[in-house]
């Protein structure tokens, strides 16, 4: 109603611009006169204070703009175990699962030991080197199943590809990539004539773990 | 009884010479050879025997079965974590043909992984009219002897006896076959049977009803002996009733190893507190027989 009362108003005005002109603070008054008189008449049921709320200007907002603020760097989070099975970041791709293409990560894992060792003279004392590779990473140690409880696994031999908490993923000779639980198996680790045994039931934590953990000797070593 | 098969001793053999395809053809292809190792006893150590079957049953402890690496499974008599697996491995199966992936897994656990050592008793019961067997090549490089049953012979004088009826099982005329069965033990032991008042080594005393014999032959005889030569023991002693004889019955009681891996078929057998596996015939004049078989505690019921 309002605003087909106003659209007749503003009609009004061109046709009537020259002859208001003059007058046109006078007008005011009398247009304001004149328009709430209109209302008065083609809105008969309409109250006052409802005519008056009618032709009260309001503002309205068409853009809302927000000051910018200083930014914040964020850190990056890493990615969720989620994000991470989706991405399938720990996958390998078939085309990958060669044995020669793992030979030289073993060549730096030697390289890796060597250096940790200081060197594998035959005197060194097998103490100390074991205490040192109880912390040491074994990705691209060629790892050999000594013993286990379940008989076919013994004997797989191969390449560390990966090291998960509970299972060890090792790719033979013969291309295979072989998932290996560790507990309940005795794996055997060479280096240069040093032959380290490692009780996988014991092992079971992520390797990152593994460097802050200290080993107490619990319990038998019965498979 | 000279005629029982020879048997050799052979030392310090491994095990996975007994796979060679020269020594297969030989020994388990001819479908009578009969291998058991020598001095293992059953519940401590490694035991291995070979059937005429052509399987090769390997009863071992868990130390040697985790660090072996073929399948089996664990043995019968076992408590709440087994410590002895028994690993049966048959020959003459197609699977196991020399070349193939399983033969080479087994030759592998074999040879390298744990190389397994016994003595074996070996022998291969040979058809009549054909040459006795020998040692095969592959196994006659190994520090070997021959040798044949050793036969014991002793003559009991005014021996207390127990009188037998043949279709009497229940003892109601004559001696019952269990009674029967320990007096027999007793006499094979030498176990006077006066059950003298003074006497604390034994009350065993000859069951009623009785009568004295003037003469009793016991005859043992110790060996590798095949089952062929002891039927043909058998046939021999039903033979010697046909001529009228005083005696009225007469026994033969077998043992079988105490140390074997098997009992009555395949049955598994263990060493619980005696490791004893044995079977007997009585044999009567009217060709009637008893047939006691008898078994330890860690055994299947013989069938």
């Amino acid at each position: 109603m309002s605003k087909e009362s106003q659209r007749i108003v503003e009609l009004k005005l061109p046709e009537d611009q020259s002859q208001l002109l003059g007058v046109k603070s006078q007008n005011d008054e009398k247009a304001e006169a004149f328009t709430s008189a209109f209302l008065r008449r083609s809105m008969p049921g309409a109250s006052l204070t409802k005519i008056e709320c009618a032709l009260v200007h309001k503002a309205v907002v068409l853009k809302y703009h927000k000051k910018a603020g200083p930014k914040k760097t964020k850190r990056p989070k890493g990615l969720s175990a989620k994000q991470r099975r989706e991405l399938k970041v720990f996958q390998l791709k078939p085309e990958h699962l060669k044995y020669e293409l793992f030979l030289p990560l073993h060549e730096l894992w030697k390289q890796y030991v060597r250096d940790l060792c200081n060197g594998l003279k035959p005197e060194s004392n097998p103490q100390v080197i074991q205490n040192k590779l109880l912390k040491a990473d074994f990705h691209g140690a060629v790892i050999s199943v000594d013993r286990s409880k379940c008989p076919s696994y013994v004997g797989t031999t191969g390449i560390l590809v990966q090291e998960l908490k509970h299972v060890f993923k090792i790719i033979t000779k013969e291309d295979k990539l072989k998932v290996i639980p560790k507990r309940g198996s005795v794996f055997s680790v060479e280096i240069d004539g040093f032959v380290s045994h490692i009780y996988g039931s014991r092992f079971q934590m992520r390797s990152s773990e593994r460097s802050a953990k200290k080993f107490k000797a619990k319990g038998n070593i019965d498979l | 009884m000279r005629r029982f098969t020879r048997f050799y001793l052979v030392r310090e053999v491994p095990v996975f010479e007994l796979l060679g395809e020269e020594c297969l053809e030989k020994t388990v292809r001819t479908g009578r050879f009969y291998a058991l190792s020598y001095k293992t006893r059953i519940d401590q150590d490694d035991v291995v025997a070979l059937l005429p079957t052509g399987q090769l049953i390997l009863s071992v402890v868990k130390d040697t079965y985790e660090q072996l690496g073929l399948e089996g499974r664990p043995s019968q008599y076992a408590h709440k974590r087994p410590m002895r697996y028994v690993v049966v491995i048959d020959l003459t199966d197609k699977s196991m043909a020399p070349g193939s992936k399983r033969y080479d897994r087994v030759l592998w656990a074999l040879r390298e992984k744990v190389p397994l050592k016994t003595d074996f008793l070996m022998a291969c019961h040979s058809v009549v009219g054909t040459e006795a067997w020998s040692l095969p090549p592959c196994l006659s490089r190994y520090p070997w002897k021959e040798l044949q049953a050793s036969v014991d012979t002793q003559t009991l004088r005014d021996l207390p006896c127990p009188v037998l009826h043949g279709d009497d099982l229940r003892g109601e005329t004559a001696c019952e076959p269990h009674a029967f069965l320990e007096w027999l033990g007793a006499v094979g032991l030498g176990i006077g049977c006066e059950n003298e008042a003074t006497s604390f080594l034994s009350t065993y005393e000859c069951p009623e009803p009785r009568t004295l014999v003037d003469q009793a032959v016991l005859c043992t005889v110790t060996g590798l002996l095949l089952p062929e030569d002891i039927h043909s023991l058998l046939e021999e002693l039903r033979r010697y009733f046909d001529q009228p004889k005083s005696s009225s019955w007469l026994s033969l009681v077998v043992h079988g190893f105490a140390d074997s891996p098997i009992s009555w078929g395949m049955a598994e057998h263990g060493f619980h507190k005696g490791g004893e596996n044995f079977y007997s015939f009585v044999l009567f004049k009217n060709q009637d027989y008893w047939l006691h078989m008898g078994t330890g505690a860690n055994d299947g019921c013989p069938p």
